[in-house]
């Protein structure tokens, strides 16, 4: 006798969880616009390359003789397969089984996907459509007991942050622990209409008088403009393309380093136009976003984060197929000042490229913090100063290129100035501690109070000191080191690259990533 | 006719009015400039248009999200 029995009843229960919530449920997903969460892994991960676990775990009915009669999975669907050749992990949400509600849950599978990802050093996928492990009041009357709240899995979750790539994806209306779930992570995005977030939906909030839509209230854009996820997206398929590429640019676990991609682009291609891409005129901005992507191999630049904290770009690049960590300032914000939302996004964005080894590139123009009573009430200081911090514990190589404005605190954290000033100056840089426009009325008060005519005395310090501000000047006493032609710059930075690929440490870092 | 808010992103003074109400407007192109930070920043209409309406003037302070011109493609 051989154990085929078994082996028959064990295909019928995976056959059974293959149906997830039931026709009924599936097609009230679709009719939603959203995939169920096998479709979605299919269309995730290389073709045929899923390999489930936990896939007969849910709530069995058997009749007297104990036959199995009826199956319905539990509500978390995951186990390994492969991106791009890459092992990973993902684990989704079944809305289709109770709404993804805590109580449909067997909640060790969460936690199993989580410390699966950190004990194979595997990335980890999130596809988040339910409401998490939280769980409803009914199981009050199942359980017939209350609990003290635990957040299940956070151990895992958070040192994840610190081992290896987590990409979070908001599929569906999430609340609670799903939603931290889904900003715990790398790299998070929501699929505009069909995704929302809360910490708690819209019945709860009725109650305190507010009467909002689960798009008013948690929708795709409030949160991707507050920084509570980096990207939004119009599809999945878009979701999950952006996940494949995000992971591209990353090791599989920081006990690797970000693996080279072949280069299709010159690394001595020198555009022309970039002689010419910052005004003369100070008063006037350029598109940082068109430099970046002409200094980077071609089509690499993957941007995180672009409806947030706006004086600042951050993104993912290649140089000569390296992957390499991008920040740059836009100047159509506030000039490139930085706000308190640019100090975090820059913040965070440190802690990525350290904790997964990525070189950091900075094309630079700061004219400080955003000044005013804004930013104060921001408490902008205190997260610039944080943004300083990560800098400073920052051990990745770092190149920067100084392309217009470098004042104050904000403009000198360009670098870490101890470390070996690996940096450049196109010739529109200017610098020092305070722009002269602003200066001058602080520094000579009291010879403008005097003055007979103010505003002459006025242009004529402005004139005087207008003459000692060419870089040159700087250069010749060494306090930069090098003014390049804007031309050149594609081919420093690949240079920088190939610098930079020996000099990376795999391992993890004093300072892992926080949410 | 599909009608467009365009709002400021950032907060800061109306440094010059490119575009009166009634005016064509192409896409990117500029309506107001704004300025922060001692720079001019432009303010550009995402479609391509006739200004219906300019809800500024120069001189005035406007905050993060306020609305700018009312653009009709």
């Amino acid at each position: 006798m051989s154990w085929q029995p078994e082996i028959d009843e064990l295909r019928r229960r995976e056959e059974l969880a293959r149906r997830m919530g039931g026709p009924e449920k599936v097609k009230r997903q679709h009719d939603g616009g959203k995939l169920t969460v096998r479709e979605r892994i299919d269309r995730l991960l290389d073709k045929g390359s899923f390999h489930e676990v936990g896939a007969i775990a849910g709530k069995a009915t058997y009749d007297d003789e104990g036959a199995l009669t009826d199956f319905l999975p539990a509500n978390f669907v995951m186990g390994r397969g492969r991106i791009e050749g890459r092992p990973v992990v993902v684990g989704g949400d079944d809305f289709t089984v109770r709404g993804g509600a805590g109580d449909a849950a067997i909640g060790s599978k969460q936690v199993y996907a989580e410390q699966m990802a950190n004990e194979l050093r595997l990335p980890l996928v999130r596809l988040i459509d339910g409401t998490g492990g939280g769980g409803s009041v009914k199981s009050l009357e199942i359980d017939q007991r209350t609990y003290v709240p635990a957040n299940q899995g956070w151990d895992w979750v958070t040192d994840n942050l610190g081992k290896v790539p987590v990409v979070g994806l908001g599929l569906g209306s999430v609340a609670g622990l799903g939603s931290a779930r889904l900003v715990t992570s790398h790299y998070s995005l929501m699929v505009r209409e069909i995704s929302h977030m809360f910490i708690a939906g819209p019945p709860l909030v009725a109650r305190l008088g507010q009467n909002l839509t689960k798009e008013e209230l948690g929708g795709s854009d409030i949160h991707a403009r507050a920084g509570a996820v980096d990207d939004v997206v119009d599809s999945e398929e878009e979701a999950f393309e952006r996940t494949r590429a995000f992971l591209s640019y990353l090791p599989s676990n920081v006990f690797e380093l970000p693996p080279r991609a072949a280069c299709e682009d010159d690394v001595d291609r020198r555009e022309e136009w970039l002689i010419e891409a910052v005004p003369r005129d100070r008063r006037k901005v350029y598109d940082m976003r068109k430099v970046i992507a002409a200094v980077v191999d071609t089509g690499s630049f993957f941007e995180m984060g672009r409806k947030y904290g706006g004086p600042v770009i951050t993104g993912l690049c290649r140089l000569d197929g390296w992957p390499v960590a991008i920040l740059g300032s836009d100047p159509r914000f506030y000039g490139g000042g930085w706000t308190a939302d640019a100090a975090i996004k820059v913040t965070r964005f440190i802690d990525l490229a350290n904790t997964f080894h990525l070189p950091v590139v900075n094309l630079s123009d700061v004219p400080g913090f955003l000044i005013g009573k804004q930013a104060e009430v921001d408490g902008t200081i205190r997260h610039g100063a944080r943004a300083l911090a990560a800098l400073y514990q920052a051990r990745v190589p770092w190149c920067t290129v100084i392309t217009r404005r470098s004042f104050g605190v904000a403009g000198a954290a360009h670098g870490n100035h101890v470390r070996l000033h690996y940096r450049y100056a196109w010739p529109s840089a200017d610098w020092g501690s305070l722009p002269i426009e602003g200066g001058i009325e602080a520094a000579y008060r009291s010879e403008l109070a005097a003055a007979e005519d103010p505003k002459a005395l006025h242009a004529e310090i402005e004139e005087r000191l207008n003459r000692y501000r060419s870089p040159f000047r700087t250069a010749e006493a060494f306090l930069a080191e090098e003014i390049i032609d804007p031309r050149d710059t594609r081919p420093l930075l690949c240079e920088f690259a190939n610098l930079a690929a020996p000099l990376r440490e795999p391992g993890m870092t004093g300072f892992a990533m926080r949410p | 006719m599909p009608s467009k808010n365009v709002v400021s992103e950032i907060a800061g003074s109306v440094w010059k009015i490119e575009k009166k109400a009634g005016d064509t407007v192409e896409a990117e192109e500029t309506i107001v400039i704004l300025e922060s930070m001692k720079m001019e920043i432009p303010i550009a209409s995402p479609i391509a248009g006739k200004v219906a309406s300019l809800a500024v003037t120069e001189g005035d302070m406007v905050d993060v999200d306020q609305l700018i011109a009312v653009v009709e493609g």
